[in-house]
């Protein structure tokens, strides 16, 4: 197998990443998804349809499109097909705390200057630089439908520039797009200089203002230097010279009445092109959304009522005794409404977890937002076409056409349905099997998932790959949820590195020659008892089954 | 200095930085609940609608008329309705201005006072108060509040004049209302005393209910907040291990920090006016100048030179308020107010001369060091002398009962129950310039009155009602009070026992 | 008790300090040990008449017209027809008013001077269970807020210290007095007790993390249990002293701490338990079943839910500071409509304003309550009568009646009234000179020159 080189991005040039860009070397993973009900969320619904993926992306959709002879067919009778959704609030593959700083790849080549500790300041900081990202970091949001999200540092005042992200496993292709927009918030830095909101909020518009005339300056500088004080280089200020021109849009996190109207007022003082993203009381804002005439970012973490804006107004009303609790239960229905309420508003919205929710909860909360009265095939559009048109991927995500990347979910049930089952999810045109947990999980477990498998000892692991069956020996030390070992390939015992065990799920890397060239081969299975069945991916050079039994 | 171009436009390097509120808010009108959106424009300078980002299509809602973000509903509160005739009747009428009026009616037209006497014709049609036994006086105006307000202290640099508290106003804590309910109709809103310079005030009236660009007090002049002595000092904090004391450490540095910044904001005014007689030299084909940085923290002080924004300073010994006063005469300025001056008392010839103004606390003392001086008839013995005083709360508590702080002058010091009475209402507008507007109740100024069942300085008097701009915010007969808690207890049937627990109570 | 024109000064200026007449600043002055002139007349050095005011002795009706004989530290004769004796220093009291000497029933006098000194701040004690720490021991009777207090009426103060579960015994006071245990009226007052709530802060600093919901309730039942196993403790060492007291063999090894609660838990002392909700004041109440307790219960946030059981079980309330805010889910009023509730549903009330700085204000604590229904005259009796009961001293404190203690204020209105101007103050028979700090530094500065 010829493995082309994988190229790492830069760091602040606009980049989009496209398969087809490749070498036409083979890409395996053709595929033909016939017979399926499929929801193209731009081009209406299509009864009984085939989709054909090739090369990762769409290569054709209808209800007369033939499989083509080299495609592995997949006969969905009974199923739907509807684009993966899209979460534009995640920080996923981000530290969680204020990072070292240090920067990824090839930056770190001579002696860089130790960077001081992220606070929240830095609006030049790259989330593509950045990520560092596992499999068992993606598989949750995957198994709940999700194929891509937009990954951003979740707390600070100018948190950074955001990347969308596949939720593949391998690092291969590991960015749509970067930067898609600069990250804000309110949430002021610790210990230091924007202490309280009315700091942050002075420290955005000096900022703003100083970005202002650093930009006119640089202008003035570059067409004419002489006899002109050459200006500071101030990487933060360079950062937002776009920024203060609409160059760059801007995503501002904010969730309440006056945090939104905060954030429009900043918008409109600086001529920003702002995306407001949370909106949880939106619907006590809506001429601040409406003025704003952009798509809204609607968390559905939702706040709890006496969080809310206006429950404190109960000191000024006479309530019935013991009141909290039915109030709490009207104010929640308001809350929940909230994307119904800006919906009717004619506000056109995108859907998001708020970047705490774990998916599962997400799509609960999603289905609460319909129940309220948002219209399904709105929250559709909202979960998948319009974060696609947010994060400036319109042309390569949110919606099942011709020419765009193949993320899709295989499910039994109607998108957002109540009992929908994810059967499987294409990522990059990549299958990911969701095999339902062999017992049921136990409550308050992460994920559901339950305690780690034990698949500590031996195993026979055997692969289908297109050259052929392959066997090798799998030894396994496990310690909790992770493990070493190695898989023997052509004689040689490989050490395995990224041993994870969530759960039912084990997922493990390994690293082989080919060629001369390096190829890291992520392998993920379900263990049932002394059998896993799974699939390994090899890079651009595709996936293949393996099931496997352990030794007594 | 005086420039009224545009700003905003892009491509040009700052905005002119004098004109931003200053002339659309005093050209503003009354608010009476209009939407907010507009009250938002009157205090922004004009923008360009904003441009298309490449990615993200533009969408044109259709026109809907905005619901109000506030109203019945679990997360409101029903919001009196606006404008209109409304008389008050046959009430003993405390002007704060012109004296006492017995039996007297004040009428009420579109928010202001149309008339007021024993005299007053009431036109059919007019929503009629009866006053009978009852007592108005002007609503109190609480002018050291710190109410309303997500954050209180950005109190990491010793300058931060930069930061305004209208930025994190909240409009629906139960404070509001509580103070609502004891004749409070105007707040001044400060930064906290814990660094030198602090920030930029606000001032409100409390209707509450409504979102907060609702609350602003259009047309307020707007305040800047100093503060001296130990707070500034952090005299009575203990530094946290890895924490640098903060400069300035002690009196001699606060002088040192306020000088320095007056220094610096003077340069910082003479640049740009460099730069405006440059531009306005400027002849055909010469490129524009580049403007000087904009900054945020030396704006309000050049303000302040300029006499285009008042001065407010917490100070209690008499040594800091007489070192602030020489650095204003210095640098050409008034000090509009000391925030309370426990020590005033002894400086007011001084204080007098300067025309500044003190608000005070009535009698709190003793719990610093820099309060031990503080005598509860301080109030009255300034007010002797020639100084505006006024009586505030600094608290959200001591707010709801400011009339009886007020009445505490005549036990102490002997103040004319006249003089009490100003102390709390049209002392505090004149130091925070709003007296045309509000503080005595006069044809033409704001109908904002307190209706009292007796005397406010009487044992035994409670507000009735409360209204801003002619608007009944605050009513005893629909307000949520522990009686009718009781009586609505009794109907219900009994659920003693498991009971949640509520919040720990206790004294202080 | 509505104030008349006449009682107010309009428009002139009334001035403490001024408003004394001049002959009897000369006959003050003379009462004075260090007096060198003396009027015509020889006067006793004890003996005070205020004559022609009208008196309110709290117990019995209104005096018009009358007078009221001062003798040796106690009240000789108060009556309408009461002669003024020879050898009397006499205050004309036309157009004025006696009332008795007010009580601040809940203070930290004494015991905290400026509140961010801790030098001079002796609240609190370290540990939970401090019965045998006795308040009186740590007041300071030169401290310079007493004086500031009494001037205002204030003649009489219960004083306790603060923190941990039992502060140890609260004491008695009146404002004058050369030592502490001078000034005090009944050393051991009361036990003071904080009744165990559920704290959103908790031990461990402000670092430590949040508890959930249920740790704090585990974290709540521990200390009750806690407290009243340290009852049961103390009621078994009790027991067993009596036995050992009376003849019988063993041996207990002497516990101070024991030793304090002895007398509680024979009902000998009162525990003077502060509880603000109803699940605090409930467990106050089975406390006090279990063990047999006298309680007093303090501040009682949400005793009007229970009104009518603390009245059945006569259960008096030391209720305030009045000037605590509701919390959001309270009615606007329910701290200043809480006495009143009280008062009607027949529990005896006394005001505290938790403070030693602000006890000259109890008055307008109370005062804050008649305008949401406490009537007046129960207001002036919880300032009075009330809390002399409360404390088992009503037979010398608490009313103008001949026999008591001479702790009486001369007004020129109603003491609630916070225009009112205190003119004279007696403590055990003394007037109380006009030269607390305030005044002093107030006659200085008026007197700059401007």
């Amino acid at each position: 197998m010829r493995i082309p080189p994988v190229s790492r991005a830069g760091c602040t040039v606009l980049i989009s990443l496209v398969l087809a860009a490749t070498p036409a070397a083979a890409q395996d993973g053709t595929w033909a998804l016939t017979n399926a009900r499929i929801f193209t969320v731009t081009r209406g619904v299509i009864e009984r349809g085939t989709i054909v993926i090739r090369d990762g992306l769409v290569a054709a959709v209808g209800s007369d499109v033939a499989a083509p002879a080299d495609a592995r067919v997949l006969d969905l009778a009974g199923r739907t097909v509807f684009p993966a959704f899209i979460d534009l609030t995640s920080s996923l593959g981000l530290p969680a705390a204020p990072a070292a700083g240090a920067r990824q790849g090839a930056a770190a080549g001579p002696a860089a200057a130790p960077q001081p500790a992220n606070v929240g300041l830095e609006p030049q900081r790259v989330a593509a630089d950045e990520l560092q990202v596992g499999a068992s970091d993606v598989q949750s949001l995957r198994d709940a439908g999700f194929g891509a999200v937009l990954t951003a540092p979740g707390r600070g005042v100018f948190r950074g520039l955001s990347a969308l992200v596949p939720l593949r496993d391998s690092a291969a292709r590991r960015v749509v797009r970067s930067p898609v927009a600069l990250h804000m918030g309110f949430q002021p830095a610790a210990g230091r200089y924007p202490g309280t909101l009315m700091g942050v909020m002075a420290y955005e518009r000096q900022a703003f203002y100083d970005a202002r005339q650093l930009g006119l300056r640089l202008e003035r500088y570059r067409a004419a230097p002489r006899g002109l004080e050459r200006p500071a280089y101030d990487a933060r200020l360079i950062s937002l010279v776009p920024v203060v021109r609409g160059e760059m849009p801007v995503m501002f996190s904010a969730g309440n009445e006056n945090e939104i109207r905060r954030a429009a007022a900043m918008g409109r003082e600086f001529n920003l092109a702002l995306t407001i993203v949370g909106a949880t009381e939106g619907f006590r804002a809506l001429d601040a959304l409406q003025a704003n005439r952009r798509t809204v970012v609607v968390s559905v973490d939702f706040p709890r009522a006496p969080q809310a804006t206006g429950w404190a107004f109960r000191a000024g009303r006479r309530l019935p005794p013991n009141d909290s609790a039915s109030s709490d239960s009207a104010a929640s229905r308001v809350i929940e409404a909230n994307a119904a309420t800006l919906n009717r508003a004619g506000i056109r919205l995108a859907l998001a977890s708020g970047g705490a929710l774990r998916a599962g909860e997400f799509l609960a909360n999603v289905r609460k937002a319909v129940a309220a009265g948002l219209p399904r095939d709105v929250a559709l559009e909202a979960l998948t076409i319009r974060p696609a048109e947010i994060a400036g991927a319109a042309e390569q995500l949110g919606s099942i056409e011709v020419g765009k990347i193949a993320n899709l979910v295989v499910a039994e049930g109607e998108p957002l349905g109540d009992s929908t089952k994810v059967r499987a999810v294409f990522v990059d045109g990549i299958r990911y099997e969701v095999i339902p947990p062999a017992t049921p999980p136990r409550g308050g477990d992460r994920d559901g998932a339950g305690p780690p498998a034990q698949i500590g000892g031996t195993w026979t692991v055997t692969a289908s790959t297109p050259q052929g069956e392959t066997v090798s020996t799998f030894t396994v030390n496990q310690d909790g949820a992770t493990f070493t070992g190695s898989m023997t390939y052509e004689m040689a015992a490989i050490p395995v590195t990224g041993g994870q065990v969530a759960g039912r799920t084990a997922s493990w890397s390994i690293t082989i020659q080919v060629d001369g060239q390096p190829l890291t081969v992520t392998f993920r299975g379900e263990v049932e008892g002394s059998r896993m069945r799974g699939s390994a991916e090899m890079g651009d050079a595709g996936t293949f089954p393996f099931t496997a039994e352990k030794n007594p | 200095m005086k420039t009224t171009e545009g700003t905003g436009a892009r491509g040009h390097g700052g905005t002119n930085v004098w004109t931003h509120g200053c002339a659309a808010a005093l050209a503003a009108v009354i608010l009476a609940g209009v939407v907010p959106a507009v009250a938002q424009a009157q205090r922004r300078p004009a923008q360009a609608p904003a441009p298309a980002a490449p990615a993200a299509p533009q969408q044109v809602a259709p026109a809907v008329t905005p619901p109000q973000a506030s109203g019945p509903g679990p997360l409101g509160i029903a919001i009196p309705p606006a404008g209109g005739l409304v008389a008050i009747t046959n009430a003993t009428i405390l002007t704060a201005s012109h004296g006492t009026i017995e039996r007297g009616t004040i009428l009420i037209r579109d928010g202001r006072i149309a008339a007021v006497g024993q005299n007053v014709q009431v036109p059919a049609g007019a929503q009629v108060i009866d006053g009978t036994g009852r007592y108005v006086m002007p609503g109190i105006i609480d002018s050291h509040s710190h109410t309303a307000i997500e954050a209180v202290n950005e109190g990491t640099n010793s300058i931060t004049s930069e930061v305004r508290v209208e930025d994190v106003l909240r409009q629906d804590g139960g404070s509001i209302y509580r103070e609502l309910a004891g004749g409070v109709t105007t707040i001044q809103v400060y930064h906290g005393s814990a660094n030198t310079i602090g920030g930029q005030s606000s001032t409100l009236k409390l209707r509450f209910g409504l979102p907060v660009d609702s609350l602003l007090f259009q047309g307020a002049p707007p305040g800047l907040k100093f503060a001296l002595g130990e707070n500034v000092r952090q005299s009575n904090f203990q530094p946290q291990p890895g924490q640098t004391r903060r400069y300035p450490a002690s009196r001699m540095g606060v002088e040192e920090l306020l000088r320095d910044a007056f220094t610096r904001a003077q340069a910082y005014r003479r640049e740009w006016q460099a730069y405006d007689a440059a531009r306005r030299a400027l002849r055909r084909g010469q490129a524009e100048p580049v403007p000087p940085r904009r900054d945020l923290q030396l704006d309000p002080l050049v303000e302040i030179l300029e006499g285009r924004r008042l001065a407010h300073v917490h100070a209690y010994r008499s040594d800091e308020m007489l070192m602030f006063l020489r650095v204003a005469r210095d640098f050409g300025f008034r000090v509009a107010s000391f925030e309370h001056g426990l020590e005033g008392y002894m400086i007011t010839n001084e204080l007098v001369a300067a025309g500044t103004g003190v608000s005070t606390f009535a009698d709190f003392w003793a719990y610093k060091l820099e309060a031990w001086d503080a005598l509860p008839q301080n109030a009255a013995l300034m007010a002797e002398r020639g100084v505006v005083v006024s009586i505030n709360s600094d608290d959200d508590e001591r707010a709801r009962r400011l009339y009886q702080e007020a009445a505490k002058t005549v036990n102490y010091g002997g103040a004319t129950e006249d003089e009490a009475l100003r102390m709390i209402t049209l002392n505090p507008a004149r130091q925070l310039g709003i007296e045309s507007r509000v503080g005595s109740i006069d044809v033409g100024k704001d109908a904002d009155l307190a209706i009292f069942s007796g005397h406010p300085f009487a044992p035994g008097s409670r507000v009735e009602k409360t209204l801003i701009e002619g608007r009944v915010f605050f009513d005893r007969d629909t307000a949520p009070t522990l009686e009718n808690l009781m009586e609505q207890t009794r109907r219900q049937p009994a659920r003693q026992g498991g009971r949640p627990v509520t919040s720990a109570g206790g004294a202080r | 008790m509505k104030r008349t024109p006449e009682d107010r000064g309009t428009g002139a200026r009334r001035h403490r300090g001024t408003g004394i007449p001049l002959a009897l600043t000369v006959a003050l002055v003379a009462a004075a040990p260090l007096a060198a002139q003396q009027p015509a007349a020889a006067h006793s050095p004890a003996v005070y008449a205020i004559r022609d005011a009208t008196i309110v002795p709290v117990v019995g009706a209104r005096i018009a017209g009358g007078t009221i004989v001062l003798r040796n530290g106690r009240i000789d004769a108060v009556g309408a027809g009461v002669q003024v004796p020879a050898d009397a220093q006499v205050i004309d009291g036309t157009g004025l008013f006696v009332y008795p000497g007010l009580f601040d029933a809940g203070t930290t006098l004494g015991l905290v001077e400026i509140g961010s000194v801790p030098g001079g701040d002796d609240r609190r004690e370290l540990g939970d269970f401090n019965p045998h720490n006795d308040a009186l021991t740590a007041v300071n009777p030169a401290s310079e807020i007493i004086p500031t207090v009494r001037v205002n009426g204030v003649t009489t103060a219960m004083t306790a210290a603060r923190g941990g579960v039992i502060a140890g015994q609260a004491a008695l006071i009146d404002l004058a007095g050369w030592t502490a245990q001078e000034m005090a009226v009944l050393p051991r007052a009361g036990m003071a007790l904080s009744f165990p709530r559920i704290a959103a802060a908790q031990r461990g600093g402000p670092g430590a993390p949040r508890r959930s919901e249920s740790e704090q309730r585990e974290e709540l039942d521990r200390q009750t249990r806690a407290l009243r196993d340290y009852f049961g403790d103390a009621l078994a060492y009790a027991d067993v002293g009596a036995r050992l007291a009376a003849g019988g063999t063993g041996t207990q090894e002497v516990s101070l701490p024991m030793e304090a609660m002895v007398p509680v838990v024979r009902g000998e002392s009162p525990v003077i338990v502060e509880a603000d909700n109803v699940e605090q004041i409930r467990g106050a109440l089975a406390l006090a079943d279990s063990f047999h307790l006298r309680i007093i219960l303090r501040s009682g946030r949400e005793a009007w839910r229970l009104a009518d059981t603390l009245a059945a079980r006569r259960i008096p309330v030391i209720v305030g500071p009045t000037t605590n805010s509701p919390g959001d889910g309270d009615p606007y009023d329910a701290v200043y409509a809480l006495p009143g509730v009280l008062a009607r549903a027949g529990v005896t009330i006394a005001f505290q304003t938790a403070s030693a700085s602000d006890a000259r204000n109890v008055a307008y604590n109370a005062a804050l309550a008649t305008a949401y229904g406490l009537d007046p005259d129960e207001a002036l009796r919880a300032l009075t009568i009330n809390p002399a009961r409360i404390f088992g001293v009503a037979d010398r404190y608490g009313s103008l009646e001949a026999g008591k203690v001479a702790n009486l204020i001369v007004t020129n209105g109603d003491p609630l009234d916070p225009r009112t101007q205190i003119r004279h103050v007696f403590i055990r028979g003394r007037p109380i000179p006009q030269d607390d700090r305030h005044n002093r530094l107030y006659q200085q500065y008026r007197a700059r020159p401007r």
